[in-house]
């Protein structure tokens, strides 16, 4: 398949199944509601070392959020529930609870709930307050700019982690600016986030390594330096190559983001440097979800 | 289909306790058994169709027309469906009641809402004593649903209450919160004498300051923009209560006490 003169690779993405919950993060203006969002966030790239993955969907209008303030909307994921919660509980207590004039809400209903403010209400010392407002309940912990709100609970839900795809261009500077365009297509949409720096990860991992202590390392066969010393995958004039990772609610989520993405990057097309698009492929290795580029272009 | 219509057909000289008249109790029930089922009047026992005329409808909606103070007990333990009264109603309506709606086109009696755990209550009228109180002897009141009072509500309205609302359009009478475990009471216009008094815990939210001031056993803790107010106002919008129509505000002078016991009670009056 070939869109704009950029060869879609016969292959597929694989993905796997995680844990994921949305937690919407009020403040008193934008400004501080997206601070909060983003220490939330922060160091959540890869659960390879950071135990979960999390990123900002989107910014939220006064007219969405619980409070009627200014809110950013976050989904975490991680690979169990366990774990999802421990991430959970240590974020909001060191990075939204810390915030100034910030509420944490959760941002997702379902059967299966996890502790959100649970256990953040210690830190009242007594002091807070329960509140339970049409069937949920809340914890206004008393701090120092006032009060704390917080959702005792939030929902948990199975969801994908790791789709992906690769962007192979002549050069550098044209891989990132088609990302760029990819990143800004999918952050449209709903129910996605692409949790990597700027929604781009330069150093795509495949399974295992030389070395017992890891179970990731440098994807070689698209390192255009090793293109003489590996079994490469690409072609002489590729120089370099990024991937955008997404992780979602669903697969149809993350279908449609792979979708708008990939045709952001073809628009660019092959006159701007941009040859190829692939995807970490580890030959049903890493996880039962597939996303076939050629089917999700179709 | 039409609410099933009991219609009170003399004014009771001994009080009824009403209790077996709920949705659930009459649900998949015939007339005839209905018309049977025996109730407590004084020290004796009468059939239903002795003191009401019964019109058939669905028995998920009960109206109770010509109601009277001294019918007691009116939706004990009721689970779902509705009750509707036309007229005053006696003690005890709603007690143990979990879900569904009672209205009451009437005054209630005391112990309305007494050890209630869900549902709602909208008493187009005044309230008695011990509006989601516990029973004598007792020490946990209310513990979820909500209590609407269009006018005015008597002492010791939410006495041991632990969770859900009361929210009083007009007066509240004296002792307002009193020995409160939980919850929120929120009243419109004034309150009585000893507010909060022995209050452990939970929220009393007024929209003025009281005439006769805040009791010396809270202490003032400012003024505070507090962020769960807007969700609480959020929340009224669904009632049929003129706290639906209410402006919300976030803004509020916070008192603390009852200081005499553990003093994590909070008075809030708007500012």
């Amino acid at each position: 398949m070939i869109i704009n003169g950029v060869v879609i690779d016969e292959t597929f993405a694989e993905a796997f199944p995680m844990k994921g919950t949305r937690l919407i993060i009020t403040a008193h203006n934008a400004k501080w509601a997206m601070i909060s969002a983003q220490a939330f966030s922060g160091f959540a790239t890869s659960v390879i070392a950071c135990g979960c993955e999390a990123g900002i969907e989107r910014e939220l209008d006064p007219s969405e959020t619980p409070d009627g303030r200014h809110g950013v909307s976050i989904l975490i994921f991680a690979m169990g529930g366990k774990g999802l919660a421990k991430q959970v509980e240590t974020r909001a207590g060191q990075c939204v609870l810390t915030s100034p004039t910030s509420a944490l809400f959760a941002g997702i209903e379902s059967e299966k709930q996890m502790a959100l403010g649970q256990n953040l209400r210690f830190f009242g010392d007594g002091f807070q307050i329960s509140k339970v407002i049409d069937g949920k309940r809340y914890w206004r912990i008393p701090v120092m700019d006032g009060e704390f709100l917080t959702e005792e609970k939030t929902g948990v839900v199975e969801s994908v982690g790791g789709g992906n795809f690769l962007v192979l261009a002549e050069s550098q500077g044209q891989a990132l600016t088609a990302c760029e365009a990819a990143i800004e297509a999918m952050r449209q949409i709903p129910n996605v986030i692409m949790p990597f720096p700027g929604g781009v990860v330069r150093s795509g991992s495949k399974v295992g390594s030389k070395y017992k202590a890891l179970n990731a390392s440098t994807n070689d066969a698209f390192c255009p330096t090793l293109k003489g010393q590996t079994k490469s995958d690409l072609s002489p004039e590729v120089e370099s190559v990024m991937e955008i990772v997404i992780d979602g609610l669903t697969k149809e989520d993350i279908d449609e983001a792979m979708k708008v993405g990939i045709q952001a990057v073809c628009d660019l097309g092959f006159e701007k440097g941009i040859r190829r698009v692939s995807a970490g492929n580890y030959g049903g290795k890493l996880g039962p979800f597939h996303f076939h580029l050629q089917e999700i272009m179709a | 289909m039409s609410a099933l219509t009991l219609t009170l057909k003399a004014v009771p000289m001994q009080r009824i306790d009403c209790s077996p008249l709920t949705p659930d109790a009459l649900a998949e029930q015939s007339l005839a058994d209905i018309a049977a089922i025996e109730l407590s009047v004084g020290n004796m026992m009468q059939r239903v169709d002795a003191l009401f005329d019964i019109t058939d409808g669905d028995s998920g909606q009960i109206q109770i027309n010509n109601s009277h103070a001294n019918l007691d007990f009116v939706g004990r333990n009721m689970q779902s469906g509705s009750i509707t009264t036309d007229g005053d109603i006696g003690a005890y309506a709603g007690i143990f009641m979990e879900g569904g709606e009672l209205t009451i086109n009437g005054d209630s009696g005391i112990y309305t809402a007494c050890e209630m755990a869900g549902g709602l209550i909208n008493v187009d009228g005044n309230g008695g004593d011990f509006i989601g109180g516990a029973r004598p002897g007792y020490k946990n009141g209310m513990t979820g649903g909500t209590v609407i009072i269009t006018g005015d509500s008597g002492d010791r309205t939410g006495d041991h209450m632990r969770r859900g609302f009361i929210l009083i359009e007009g007066n509240a009478g004296d002792y307002c919160g009193s020995r409160m475990v939980s919850g929120t009471i929120s009243v419109l216009a004034d309150v009585g004498a000893h507010l909060g008094y022995g209050m452990k815990r939970g929220t009393i939210l007024l929209t003025q300051m009281p005439s006769r001031g805040i009791t010396a056993n809270f202490n003032d803790c400012g003024s505070h923009t507090l962020a769960f107010l807007p969700l609480m106002f959020a929340s009224f919008k669904k009632l049929d209560s003129q706290f639906a129509q209410l402006e919300p505000f976030s803004r509020v002078q916070r008192y603390a006490g009852d200081i005499g016991g553990i003093g994590m009670g909070e008075v809030l009056v708007k500012i």
